[in-house]
């Protein structure tokens, strides 16, 4: 049962992101650019923003799952955290990558303190925490207990950091990544449309796969310790 | 209620015999503002611009150490055991801890304070004051969050480290929102989002406040 | 029937890759006193955790006088002593008794200190900070702060590792004196002589599980290690 939907995931994620490619090099009409670096880099958009609004999912799910442990203590819920905390982290990191590869050919600087890269670095630093934490403590219900309440806080900061860094940028105008979240015109909206799905089903795919692992990696050592108690 | 002012009367008795952590914090703001004078070579009116900046970098720096303190003292004769043991709400003890950290820091902030405006040379007017409710505000903010995180953080073998990358990302909207009011403070120029800037470090110390005493509780568990 | 003061029905503590307790069943009356013992790392520390509320089994039913071990009437009644001192060393015996006598709302707290003071011999240094103890007077100090609100149970995890004799006999008068008085208590220990001594039960935790479960009367120390400890 599990390895079906997995595998059905795995052949739609394929599929997905071949389309995807095509749509975002071939299909989506060029852009008007001053040259064609800037062009290129456009095309990163397409990346950096799912990348962004998957890492957010991740840290929702990160949040949930907290909740969801400290109401039924159940290490699921904590493994599951853990597991999306890892892949919203990856996703964040894209972000973070992504920005710069954007911003240099466009506006000709490395790193621009907008909001959205500046509070996608706030929020990478933040779940490297709780993942650092975790690495820090002895596996139990005390390392369940103390990452979920992190993870809560962890979460409810998180739309504040970003409403407090768009203030921020208004007192300090700077280069403004460009959201796209405007106007776009209709075959670029499809292709990020579409681009963000695939995004979704690859962190759904990221996310069971993880999980299972540490299901796996758990009964192993209950395992272990079975015999020894035998 | 007892418990909580137990908590505080503790702390305070223990920290005015030993004078450790205000002690601590002074000293370590002294030396930031004297390391920033020789990494920064600035004209006076750019120093102006950012002596707001330099005044909560400080604060934090400073005020990690005093949560540090806070709860390193209970890790060490095993007393967060016995605070999980008492028959006192999770919720009120992080009130104890809240108002002894919070009480501490804000003496700290009173004698650094002076420091800071002998070194940069402020001219002090009667807006002075209205750093009062920005200092108060943005410091309960960074407790509340820090007392929660410094508990967290104490289980650790690095309490220190984890509880700067805990806490930095997390209160920076605090820095971020008092940096701004102090500034207008500090240059004389008190526009109205003066009020509503202010509200919104209000809102977060609620929100946050609110969450800790509701959380602690699981901190204390086994 | 009276309801049990300690009442454990199929307790499991096991996360993720720590297994540290299976099926425990366990019923202590009141006034009962029962040893818990043996090897390190079989779980006795765990099932201490568990009764007293710091923990939370994930399996089971675990009662203190009829409800959850985290009420906090339940926590009133419970005292445990350790090897740790939960004393703070920058405060004088007499401030520590004070804060703990104000947080559990003690009637009366200037009497009960001087009483408990008095009864663990450490009157004359009351004014002296706790840093400057001894482990033997720390650890009086640490069993006097635990009587002050007069628990109905006592929890103790091998409290004598690491005393003196004065402090081993102090304790043991203490401890048969609390039973006298009907308390419940709960001993953790590796000194079987001190076991068949002071309680009327033990109990024998292997491997995360109840090996046996029964009366000190007819049993000697000697038998006890050999029918049990020996590998």
């Amino acid at each position: 049962m599990k390895s079906t939907i997995d595998k059905i995931l795995l052949v739609v994620l394929l599929i997905a992101f071949l389309v995807c490619m095509y749509l975002i090099f071939i299909w989506v009409p060029q852009i008007k650019a001053s040259n064609a670096s800037e062009q290129i880099a456009q095309k990163i958009f397409y990346f950096h923003v799912p990348s962004a609004w998957l890492g957010f999912l991740a840290f929702f799910i990160v949040f949930i799952t907290s909740v969801g442990y400290l109401w039924k203590r159940d290490r699921r819920y904590e493994l599951i955290g853990v597991a999306s905390a890892e892949i919203g982290v990856l996703f964040i990191t894209l972000v973070l990558l992504t920005g710069p590869i954007w911003a240099k050919p466009v506006w000709g600087i490395w790193w621009t303190w907008d909001a959205r890269l500046t509070s996608s670095l706030i929020l990478w630093l933040i779940y490297v925490a709780y993942l650092m934490l975790r690495r820090y403590l002895p596996d139990g219900s005390k390392r369940a207990n103390l990452s979920a309440v992190v993870g809560i806080l962890g979460f409810v900061d998180v739309p504040i950091v970003y409403y407090s860094i768009r203030w921020w940028e208004t007192q300090h105008p700077k280069a403004v990544m460009a959201s796209g979240e405007g106007s776009l015109a209709q075959p670029m909206f499809i292709a990020f449309m579409f681009s963000l799905a695939t995004f979704t089903v690859l962190y759904v795919y990221l996310l069971r796969k993880r999980y299972q692992l540490l299901v796996i990696e758990d009964s192993i050592n209950k395992q272990f310790k079975e015999m020894e108690i035998l | 209620m007892r418990a909580a002012l137990a908590i505080l009367r503790k702390d305070l008795r223990m920290e005015f015999r030993s004078k450790e952590s205000i002690l601590a914090m002074w000293i370590f703001s002294l030396l930031i503002f004297v390391i920033f004078n020789f990494t920064f070579e600035v004209s006076r009116l750019v120093m102006l611009e950012i002596a707001p900046g330099l005044l909560w970098v400080a604060f934090i720096f400073s005020g990690m150490f005093g949560l540090n303190h806070s709860f390193a003292v209970e890790k060490e004769n095993g007393n967060l055991r016995s605070m999980a043991l008492m028959p006192v709400d999770g919720g009120q003890i992080f009130l104890g801890k809240f108002l002894s950290v919070t009480l501490i820091m804000l003496m700290f902030e009173v004698l650094i304070f002076p420091i800071f405006v002998i070194f940069y040379d402020l001219q002090l007017s009667l807006q002075f004051f209205l750093l009062i409710p920005v200092v108060l505000a943005g410091t309960i903010g960074f407790t509340s969050l820090g007392t929660i995180l410094s508990a967290v953080a104490v289980h650790t073998r690095n309490q220190q480290i984890l509880l700067s990358l805990l806490l930095w990302p997390l209160v920076s909207p605090i820095v971020i929102w008092s940096v701004n009011l102090t500034s207008m403070v500090l240059i004389g120029e008190i526009v109205p989002s003066f009020y509503s800037l202010l509200t919104r470090i209000v809102a977060f110390d609620v929100i946050f406040f609110t969450l800790a005493y509701m959380l602690f509780d699981f901190i204390l568990e086994d | 029937m009276s309801i049990p003061a300690l009442h454990l029905n199929k307790v499991s503590k096991d996360f993720g890759r720590i297994i540290a307790l299976r099926n425990i069943d366990l019923d202590v009356e009141d006034g009962q006193f029962v040893s818990v013992l043996g090897r390190n790392g079989a779980g006795k520390t765990t099932l201490l955790n568990i009764i007293c509320g710091v923990s939370k089994p994930s399996s089971g039913v675990v009662e203190l006088f009829g409800s959850d071990p985290s009420d906090t009437i339940n926590k009133s009644k419970l005292a445990v002593i350790s090897h740790e001192m939960f004393l703070y060393s920058n405060l004088t015996a007499m401030e520590n008794l004070e804060y703990y006598a104000k947080v559990y709302s003690i009637p009366n707290p200037a009497a009960k200190i001087e009483s408990v003071l008095a009864r663990v011999e450490l009157t004359h240094r009351r004014f002296d900070l706790v840093g400057t103890f001894s482990r033997g007077m720390t650890q009086r100090l640490t069993i006097a702060r635990a009587l002050l609100h007069e628990p109905s149970l006592l929890l103790l995890d091998e409290p004598f590792t690491g005393l003196d004799q004065h402090a081993i006999g102090m304790l043991t008068s203490l401890l048969k004196e609390q039973k006298q008085m009907g308390r419940t208590i709960l001993l953790t220990t590796h000194d079987l002589h001190i076991a068949k001594e002071l309680s009327d039960r033990f109990v024998i935790i292997e491997k995360h599980k109840i090996l046996h479960d029964g009366p000190m009367v007819d049993v000697t120390p000697d038998e006890i290690r050999e029918k049990y400890f020996t590998a």
